[in-house]
């Protein structure tokens, strides 16, 4: 054997012996890992989320590459026709939908929804093929959501117009969907559409859209049909004297209400889309001759400024465009009233609808249209006046009572009459807490209350108040954890709460009677006053879209008898001076002309 | 020129009660204490002087339309001499609203708390007043237009409810200590009505004329005028002449002297919340003046950033003297002696402006050409 045969075979030996000594240390592993760990399968739930696999695993460079491959199986073979590269610009941004053209082919046309919609996955989008009965016969196509159009709409005046009308008609027609527009269709509103992104924005609001064939337009024609709550009776601003109609959820049937109420050609409807994903269609309403136009701007600058994914309430876009998110007064009044959005239209205020919602927003907001309701005007002025009295008064009862209760008892005894502060004195005898403890547990089943009585479904969210309240508040005065007058305490309070006309309001004040408790419960009298302090500042600081909150009292502006008071309407003469209207004067000096008249009559 | 615009009632309301506001605090006591029973003369004579002064110096105003006292000072003197000028003035205000922070907050102890720390009331007071300062000026000015007619009213309430107390002899001997005290404490109490430059020091924030802020400060000095005159005849009506020296706090001695009926007496406490709103609204406007007249004298741009600052050395200061008699006794020295600095110093500066003959058009020019 050579030498070099036996340096070979050493290194094979070595290399045996290393391998040998790898299998061996590998060995001991797995009966350690076998032996000292668990080795069961892994118990998992039955699907865990966790992310959309491909894309989050992919890196950025690949991901374009799956793009590039994936996209002739997702695009059309064809070349695809679109708009010129200025035009593609704009709406490329807007979605990916931007740019593109009906073609001239059905069956391209047809890949293409068929694509966009991926059918025949989604069950909702119905592709129906049909003939156009001319000579000879034009294949062609509808798209339409099932649910969101209505059946009898698309068979009575798309599909037999389409079928059966204009038999052996010749065809050599330039524009094709222009004629059936013109011609066949019957519906009252029918567009000749050519961008898939006017198309599918169609489609998804209900309409139908037909495609011709050879014809590089499509027809959309109007057949939204979908299952709608009726005008019902409004839920939170119910009157007795007054219009008993409240919105829905229909963008189109809210603003139809408010234009019912308010006939008159200068009511403009504005129409946006808010929202990147969903587009949720909303409105801007206002007088013309009348919305002061800086004031429409900023509204429509703001909304058009929004750049989100869904807004689905009024609510919601409402925090997108107050001007104090932090503070804790709202600053737009929500009303579900079309005639309190009437009288704010015809005072030179903007409305602003939201597809989907039944409560209409109104800017610019002052503190004092939050704590009017719709009855104080419909009522005669003696009533009006009684019933703001006592809805002011409401105001200080729910802000104030805990906290003045347990300043009086705790600080200022001697303010209450001897006889009285006996009777509280033996009442709390019983009671373990101190006053603060007290009020704090009552007014947190109080709410509690209310919140459970708001989420239970409704037989039982009615009882449960009264049992609530009721059998509550008995067992813990016979318990001896609270003291009766407590009772009468925050039952007074919880019912001034519910006094206040805005739902938004009444929660502001709820917060803030919280406040009001502990700074009373620290400092007596001198703490409500400071907390009074703080709660006036910072009203006075705010702004609604550029108005003061508190006009037309701070800062102070000429104003008509109605903000405490309420005036007779026929003193109401001028509108407001802060909304800075096109037209000032509401009515003439003497509006009562019958009254002058009379004075003439008599003196002739 | 600023943003903030306010208007002359929130200009008018804002100097009344922060005038006004020393009259829940011993003043009325200080008044029956220097002119006995005609210390409603002493008001009444301080009133008519610093209504002449004012209506004097408004026309050193009139020279500088929309510009404040500070601009004013730095403008006539120039800038060096301005710093001092205003830098005195300044030192005045702080000293000023802390004596009157800690003042209120001994009153609180008196009248409502009296087992509560002095340092905690203050706090309280200061968080507060730190809050709507932050807030800005014209929260500020309209909140005090807002609450003006209220606190008027409680005012008046507790005035005529002591109605059944009201002794016209009391008033008598007519003349008080004398004709020679009544005119020399008329004069030197003047500084009672020092918060009337409130409005000077402000003006550049104002929506109205120099002419019309002329008329604002008259209309504000007759208004407190009347006011500390009704309050003040009251009070010697209803405390006879040597317990009249001797309250601590007047007012709260007033509407605890209430007693209609079983059911309507002892109600002090309510007026707690009636006073102490003015002492907010005197506290923040002691404040936002101090900051104002900062950022004018050195000319920076924001006067906010100040505000926490000066908030904490108007609660430092205002807790260094040991007690209340000490506090009495720094506020009798200011009441007597502080017109020498906050009358004076504006007609210096109006004296030198008519030596100078220096009015505002240059300034105005300049100020256009920036715009």
């Amino acid at each position: 054997m050579s030498k070099q045969d036996n340096e070979y075979k050493r290194d094979k030996d070595n290399k045996k012996d290393n391998s040998k000594t790898a299998t061996f240390f590998q060995d001991i592993k797995n009966l350690l890992s076998n032996n000292l760990l668990f080795q069961g399968e892994k118990q998992q739930e039955g699907f865990i989320l966790t992310g959309s696999g491909q894309q989050e695993e992919d890196s950025k460079g690949e991901e374009r590459k799956t793009e590039q491959k994936k996209e002739p199986s997702k695009k059309p073979v064809r070349v695809q026709r679109t708009l010129p590269k200025e035009d593609s610009k704009l709406h490329q941004e807007e979605g990916g939908l931007g740019s593109l053209l009906v073609d001239f082919q059905l069956k391209i046309n047809k890949k293409y929804v068929e694509e966009i919609y991926s059918l025949p996955k989604n069950k909702d989008i119905v592709l129906r093929e049909f003939m156009i009965n001319f000579n000879p016969p034009i294949h062609a196509f509808a798209v339409f959501v099932d649910g969101l159009s209505d059946n009898s709409i698309i068979n009575e005046f798309v599909l037999r117009p389409l079928m059966f009308f204009h038999k052996n008609k010749e065809i050599g027609i330039p524009d094709l969907a222009g004629f059936i527009k013109d011609n066949i269709l019957p519906g009252n509103q029918v567009d000749v559409v050519e961008n898939y992104k006017d198309i599918v924005e169609k489609i998804n609001y209900g309409g139908t859209v037909v495609f011709i064939d050879g014809s590089p337009k499509a027809l959309a024609v109007e057949t939204k049909g979908w299952d709608r709550r009726s005008i019902g009776k409004p839920e939170a601003e119910q009157v007795i004297r007054g219009p008993h109609e409240a919105f829905n959820e229909t963008l189109r049937s809210n603003t139809a209400l408010i234009r019912k109420a308010v006939r008159n050609e200068n009511l403009i409807t504005e129409m946006f889309k808010i929202g990147k994903r969903n587009k949720t269609d909303a409105a801007i309403m206002y007088l013309e001759d009348l919305a002061n136009p800086t004031l429409v701007q900023e509204v429509t600058r703001r909304i058009k400024s929004i750049n989100t994914d869904y807004i689905g309430d009024t609510g919601v876009l409402e925090q997108f465009i107050e001007d104090h998110p932090f503070m804790i007064a709202p600053q737009i009044l929500g009303t579900e009233r079309p005639d309190r959005v009437a009288s704010f239209l015809v005072e030179g205020k903007i409305a602003i609808i939201v597809d989907g919602t039944p409560n209409v927003l109104i800017v610019p907001t002052t503190f004092f249209s939050l704590l009017h309701s719709a009855e104080d005007y419909y009522l005669r002025m003696p009533y009006g006046n009684l019933v703001r009295l006592l809805r002011f008064a409401a105001i200080f009862i729910s802000i104030l009572t805990p906290g003045m209760y347990i300043a009086v008892t705790t600080f200022h005894q001697e303010m209450i009459p001897t006889d009285l502060i006996l009777a509280i004195a033996a009442s709390r005898q019983t009671v373990p807490f101190p006053t603060i403890l007290e009020v704090f547990l009552m007014e947190f089943a109080f709410e509690l209350i209310r919140e459970a009585g708001v989420r239970i479904p409704g037989v039982i969210g009615n009882t449960l108040g009264i049992v609530g309240a009721l059998i509550l508040g008995q067992a813990a005065v016979q318990a001896g954890i609270v003291s009766p007058i407590l009772i009468i305490v925050v039952a007074i309070t919880g019912l001034a709460s519910f006094a206040i006309p805005n739902y938004s309001m009444s929660f502001a004040f709820r917060g803030t009677r919280f406040i009001f408790t502990i700074l009373a419960a620290i400092f007596g009298f001198f703490g409500i006053s400071a907390g009074f302090y703080i709660f006036l500042s910072s009203l006075a600081s705010m702004k609604s879209f550029g108005v003061p909150f508190l006009a037309p009292m701070g800062p102070k502006t000429r104003s008509e008898p109605d903000l405490f008071y309420r005036g007779p309407v026929w003193e109401m003469e001028e509108r407001p001076d802060y909304l800075n209207t096109l037209d000032r004067r509401r009515q003439p000096k003497v509006s009562r002309k019958w009254t002058e008249d009379k004075g003439e009559e008599n003196n002739e | 020129m600023n943003e903030v615009r306010i208007g002359h009632s929130e200009a008018a309301a804002l100097a009344i009660i922060c005038i006004g506001a020393k009259a829940f605090l011993g003043f009325p006591r200080f008044l029956a204490k220097m002119g006995a029973t005609a210390g409603w003369m002493i008001i009444l004579l301080a009133g008519i002087f610093s209504m002449v002064i004012w209506f004097g110096l408004s026309f050193l105003l009139q020279r500088y339309p929309g510009k404040s006292l500070t601009q004013i000072t730095n403008h006539v003197v120039g800038k060096n001499l301005g710093l001092v000028f205003n830098g005195v003035i300044l030192i005045y205000i702080i000293v000023a609203t802390s004596i009157h922070l800690r003042l209120f907050s001994e009153a609180v102890v008196i009248t409502a708390l009296p087992q509560a720390p002095i340092s905690a009331l203050a706090l309280l007071f200061l968080i507060s007043v730190w809050i709507a300062t932050h807030l800005g000026l014209e929260a500020l000015s309209r909140s005090a237009a807002i609450a003006f007619p209220y606190l008027l009213i409680g005012v008046l309430a507790v005035l005529i409810a002591l109605y059944p107390f009201w002794d016209f002899k009391n008033l008598l001997p007519f003349l008080g200590e004398g004709v020679t005290a009544v005119v020399t404490n008329g004069f030197f109490n003047i500084t009672s009505f020092g918060e009337i430059f409130i409005l000077a020091y402000l003006a550049s924030f104002f929506s109205f004329s120099a002419r019309r802020l002329r008329n604002v400060g008259l209309f504000s000095l007759g208004f407190v005028t009347l006011a500390f005159l009704f309050i003040v005849i009251v009070y010697l009506m209803v405390f006879p002449m040597p317990v009249a020296t001797e309250t601590l706090a007047p007012f709260y001695q007033l509407s605890r002297q209430i007693f209609l009926g079983r059911y309507f007496q002892r109600v002090e406490a309510v007026f707690v919340l009636f006073w102490t709103f003015t002492a907010f609204f005197y506290l923040s406007a002691g404040i936002i003046v101090s900051a104002v007249i900062i950022k004018e004298a050195v000319e920076i741009p924001y006067h906010r950033p100040l505000i926490p600052v000066l908030s904490i050395f108007i609660y430092c200061l205002a807790l260094t003297p040991g007690d209340i008699v000490e506090i009495i006794n720094i506020n009798r020295l200011l009441i007597v002696y502080g017109w020498a600095i906050i009358f004076a110093i504006p007609c210096l500066v109006w004296v030198l402006a008519m030596i100078k003959g220096k009015r505002g058009g240059p300034v105005d020019a300049q100020q256009q050409e920036e715009k």
